[in-house]
């Protein structure tokens, strides 16, 4: 067995799952949560992270009362694009072609603490991503 | 017990920009002080403040995030996962062998529940990993 995940990223399809209560992978993305809530409540420096352009893509406005449920069973935090974070996002996505919001995915994947979980339903993609990144960075598949 | 869980985010997110700070008074025993102290002699945390405020917000977060799921489950019990399924996501996430093994978590579960109501998921992994081992011992 492997190390716990120290941080778990969400990607679109996860996000659309969790906001919409009759999604039919909606259950499956709360055990995943849930277990991250457990382990939360004995280490909090574990985290959930969900980049802005993901939230973007997924239509999540945490101010829009539609987004109410995502954001109350998430427990993510947004990682922002920041100048930097662009510039290693588009090397990512040119050595890869991966999308635009796939690539910000992979560049807070490698800037977060290790070991990553990314839950995902584009695994070709992530994988590709995933070898391309430094430090221990694993896709499940949801 | 109700809250609004976006508005918590944001003003967490608020954190991550150079806004507004506001000075408090906090207790705190001087043991802790002098342990922070210490290592920030060493180098080991920065400054004390950012040891408390990172601190705190990781604590604010988890806190959240277990109220948020409890909220959710009182809303709509039907879709909370049981210990066995959560079990299974942390095997999966882990990639422990046990990931392959869902009957091995169920059966665990169901024993270890029968006299721990209040098992968490790692203490179902915990147990189906002892499983295993008593299986492979046989």
């Amino acid at each position: 067995m492997s190390e716990p995940a120290a941080t778990i990223i969400l990607d679109s399809e996860a996000v659309n799952a969790l906001t919409d209560v009759g999604h039919r992978k909606h259950r499956a993305l709360l055990a995943y949560l849930e277990g991250a809530a457990q382990r939360r409540a004995r280490n909090p420096s574990r985290r959930v992270l969900v980049p802005v352009a993901v939230r973007i893509e997924a239509g999540w406005d945490r101010t829009d009362p539609k987004a109410a449920i995502v954001n109350r069973v998430s427990g993510a935090r947004d990682v922002p694009l920041s100048g930097e974070a662009a510039n290693r996002a588009e090397q990512l996505r040119a050595a890869t072609g991966v999308s635009v919001v796939d690539a910000t995915v992979g560049q807070a994947a490698e800037a977060a603490a290790k070991p990553v979980v990314i839950l995902s339903s584009d695994i070709d993609d992530m994988r590709k991503l995933a070898q391309r990144l430094h430090g221990e960075v694993r896709i499940e598949r949801v | 017990m109700t809250f609004d869980a976006g508005e918590v985010a944001r003003a967490l997110d608020q954190l991550d920009a150079s806004g507004e700070s506001v000075v408090t008074s906090v207790r705190v025993p001087d043991g802790l002080r002098h342990a922070a102290t210490v290592l920030q002699r060493a180098g080991l945390i920065s400054s004390w403040n950012e040891l408390v405020v990172q601190g705190a917000r990781d604590r604010v977060e988890a806190i959240a995030h277990r109220a948020g799921l409890d909220a959710h489950y009182a809303d709509h019990p039907e879709v909370r996962p049981n210990v066995a399924q959560v079990a299974l996501a942390l095997a999966r996430m882990d990639t422990s062998d046990l990931a392959e093994r869902p009957e091995l978590i169920e059966q665990a579960a169901a024993e270890l529940t029968a006299v721990r109501p209040d098992a968490t998921a790692d203490d179902v992994l915990t147990y189906a990993t002892a499983l295993k081992a008593h299986q492979a011992a046989a």
